[in-house]
């Protein structure tokens, strides 16, 4: 350690004479708490914000498109408004992932790292892709502009966060990856306007029951019987 | 009530502060010296001197890169550091639950 000494190299800090145990044990459970809420990658306040982005952006192109006969497609206002809050969840997520990071290395970030990329990659080339091949062999709109960028992306994506959940062991996001995929799946079956608003469902009742989970198992357990 | 089942290496606490903070990490990862000290609120003489003893009793390992003020110290958990947190804890446990 080439860190220079300072005037406390000297101080103990409390070398653990006057330490009572149940001093101990509170200083421990509130040590690891504190630790686990400063690492933390999705404290819960970010999964209300995404709660909430979900509900506006979702609700809105349902609501633009409810009344079409025939369907068009959300309107360009509502179309920049989703993609100014899925910019603003990105931002808030990778703000919060660098807080949480910060100072830190090894190979638990680098998979992080990874996994990042993949669900970035899965998600801008995902839907767009099969939206451009259904236009090219042209699919209604209700196929180009409703069906598919509703459904595809959880599907798509979901896929991606399930693979990556049962790799981890991680299974409260198992649980919310799989019902992504499942809302995918209803969204694809339920028309075009009524897949956004499945969508929207799905995926809010998705990210509160993961906050929910991640929730129940923070709480401290005993390590032994 | 007495202490003496504790592991002295840990039982301080700023020491015990150091290691549970760092076994909040998976394992292998590792936390710069600046981002722990402000996680503790540890002056940086006070964190060397429980560092040295913790790294001393085989319980960490620490890791500097590049030199002068781009010097980074990296600090992580050894197995045995883990599953001597584990061994305190269980002792506390048992000496409150006898208590």
């Amino acid at each position: 350690m080439q860190r220079p000494l300072d005037n406390d190299e000297t101080t103990t800090d409390g070398d653990g004479d006057e330490l009572d145990p149940r001093e101990a044990a509170r200083l421990l459970a509130q040590t690891e708490r504190e630790a686990r809420r400063q690492f933390n990658l999705s404290p819960q306040w970010i999964n209300a914000v995404m709660g909430a982005v979900i509900l506006v952006a979702y609700g809105s192109l349902w609501l633009s498109t409810r009344e079409q006969h025939p369907y068009m497609g959300p309107s360009l206002g509502v179309v920049a408004l989703v993609y100014v809050g899925v910019v603003v969840a990105f931002a808030v997520s990778v703000k919060v992932y660098r807080r949480a990071t910060a100072g830190v290395s090894g190979p638990s970030v680098r998979q992080q790292q990874v996994e990042g990329v993949a669900i970035l990659v899965s998600f801008v080339l995902g839907s767009p892709v099969l939206q451009g091949a259904m236009h090219h062999y042209g699919a209604s709109n209700a196929i180009v502009y409703g069906v598919i960028p509703a459904a595809a992306p959880l599907i798509i994506v979901g896929t991606t966060a399930l693979g990556i959940a049962a790799s981890k062991a991680d299974w409260p996001l198992f649980g919310a990856a799989l019902a992504v995929v499942i809302t995918g799946v209803v969204a694809a079956f339920v028309g075009p306007s009524g897949a956004w608003l499945a969508a929207g469902i799905g995926l809010f009742i998705a990210v509160v029951g993961y906050a929910a989970a991640t929730t129940r198992l923070d709480r401290p357990v005993p390590r032994r019987a | 009530m007495t202490a003496d089942p504790l592991d002295p290496v840990i039982h301080a606490p700023a020491r015990l502060r150091i290691v549970a903070t760092l076994a909040a990490l998976a394992e292998g990862d590792s936390l710069s010296f600046t981002r722990l000290q402000n996680m503790l609120e540890l002056t940086p003489g006070n964190l060397i001197t429980h560092l040295r003893k913790l790294e001393d009793a085989g319980y960490l390992i620490t890791e500097t890169t590049g030199n002068g003020r781009a010097s980074r110290t990296s600090i992580a958990l050894t197995p045995r550091g883990r599953a001597a947190l584990a061994t305190y804890a269980d002792a506390l446990r048992d000496l409150l639950g006898s208590a």
